[in-house]
């Protein structure tokens, strides 16, 4: 499915500037999954209500209700189960809790890479700056491809594309300078150009690097994002984590 | 027993032992928590639209079901081609040799959407290869951490302080950008977004 354009307005070498259009890289999807000759759905259904859940059924069998399971089935009910979840609108509940009739009152907590709380202060939204006044900035720090590769985890990348023949010609003066280069060009926001790149409010800030490909009168130019160079934690703070994680390997869909 | 990654290159072998990289080991997190009244941590929860009932943690499941409504279990569902045929499992790559494609280009790996960072440690390895790493060649490998219906790719490299690492995910082949194209499509975007830290590289 098409997604709507977005706008990204940015600098090139020369400074000028030019608002284009751009959306994800993504690549083919991974196959479905289903029954072969036969139409399938995927729900979300109700596995059991508030008065089944373990606290209440603690609270109303006591601490061991293993036998009130086999003998009954109070953690059942009959008729609410199975039935499907349609449309839900986010709330939030009290510590007690009851529904909040109100916005809550928002934290930021900061927490060190051992999960100790480091600080902690009201939350404040994060505009997204790459369709601001301020164009994001072409830094004018380059970085050979090789050297790129090495030092960061490029977890998202963006193409961009132009909106009429004047922003072709800008976003393939801008992919041909980088081709011949060899190199990624550091893009940076704010009115220096050193903010790192927020795509939606309280989006994921991302350090930005232009790549730029032409083959013949086509061009990509591609912006890839990253937050986390490529480097492994210092040992103190628990290292890597033994193959488990939240993707493929531990249950995520293929 | 722990699950290795072995890899050949012009038919000399080499194991690595894998672990997970964690962002959040590295940078820390950040965490935007609600608050009640009084100041308490509040609970996500989710309201049917009729407004009829509230689905807390640990109230819901999610599975596929038939057009008559029966669920269908896990292990009889199969991946299925665009014309609804099954599709082949592919077995787990781990502990299984597999031959290294390269050094390929840094564009390739450009290309790669990540999805998981190993570090790699190396139990057994080539001299040739680690050489050929240490001098900043990367090498693309089939990776399947489990038995599924989608091969993955992992690449092979190493920073500037001599680390090894994988970096696993698919790669994409982005569009040509053309001069005669005047209202430019793009694929609907699926980001979920998180509050992360920033980091300090520069």
């Amino acid at each position: 499915m098409p997604a709507p354009q977005r706008k990204l307005h940015l600098t090139n070498s020369k400074g000028r500037n030019a608002t284009i259009v751009f959306g994800s890289v993504k690549p083919p999807s991974p196959p479905k999954l289903g029954v072969p000759g036969s139409e399938v759905r995927f729900l979300r259904f109700f596995a059991a209500t508030p008065t089944t859940l373990h606290e209440a059924l603690q609270t109303q069998l006591g601490e061991d209700y293993a036998q009130a399971l086999i003998d009954g089935d109070p953690e059942v009910d009959f008729e609410r189960v199975g039935r499907e979840i349609g449309e839900t609108s986010k709330v939030f509940l009290s510590a007690d809790g009851k529904v909040l009739h109100a916005a809550p009152r928002e934290v930021e907590l900061i927490l060190d890479p051992d999960g100790n709380e480091k600080e902690r202060r009201d939350w404040e939204d994060k505009q997204a700056n790459v369709n601001d006044e301020l164009p994001v900035r072409w830094t004018g720090r380059k970085m050979p491809k090789k050297e790129a590769v090495r030092k960061f985890v490029f977890s998202r990348t963006i193409e961009l594309a132009h909106v009429d023949g004047l922003t072709y010609d800008y976003l393939y003066a801008m992919a041909q300078e980088l081709a011949e280069e060899d190199a990624l060009m550091l893009m940076g926001g704010g009115p220096k150009g050193r903010d790192a790149l927020v795509f939606q409010t309280n989006g994921t800030p991302y350090r930005a690097f232009l790549e730029g490909r032409v083959d013949g009168p086509r061009y990509k130019l591609l912006l890839h994002l990253s937050n986390m160079e490529l480097k492994r934690p210092s040992a103190a703070s628990g290292g890597a984590s033994g193959g488990k994680g939240a993707s493929k390997e531990d249950g995520g869909e293929s | 027993m722990a699950r290795t990654l072995v890899v050949s290159l012009g038919g000399a072998q080499s194991t690595f032992d894998l672990a997970k990289l964690d962002r959040s080991k590295l940078y820390g997190q950040r965490k935007r928590v609600p608050l009640d009244p009084e100041g308490r941590p509040c609970t996500r929860a989710a309201l049917t639209d009729d407004g009829s009932f509230l689905v807390q943690s640990g109230m819901s499941s999610q599975g596929y079901f038939d057009a008559a409504g029966t669920w269908i279990p896990s292990k009889e569902l199969v991946a299925l081609d665009a014309d609804g045929n099954p599709l082949p499992q592919i077995p787990s790559t781990l502990g299984v040799e597999q031959p290294l494609k390269g050094p390929v280009a840094p564009d390739r790996l450009l290309d790669l959407r990540v999805q998981s960072v190993y570090a790699l440690d190396p139990l057994a390895v080539d001299d040739a290869l680690k050489r050929s790493l240490l001098a900043g060649d990367v090498y693309e490998v089939t990776f399947n951490y489990r038995a599924d219906y989608h091969a993955q790719s992992a690449f092979l490299l190493a920073n500037e302080a001599g680390e090894l690492f994988a970096m696993v995910g698919d790669v994409a082949d982005p569009a040509w950008r053309d001069p005669e194209e005047r209202i430019p499509t793009f694929e609907a975007d699926d980001e979920e977004e998180h509050g992360d830290l920033d980091f300090e590289m520069f």
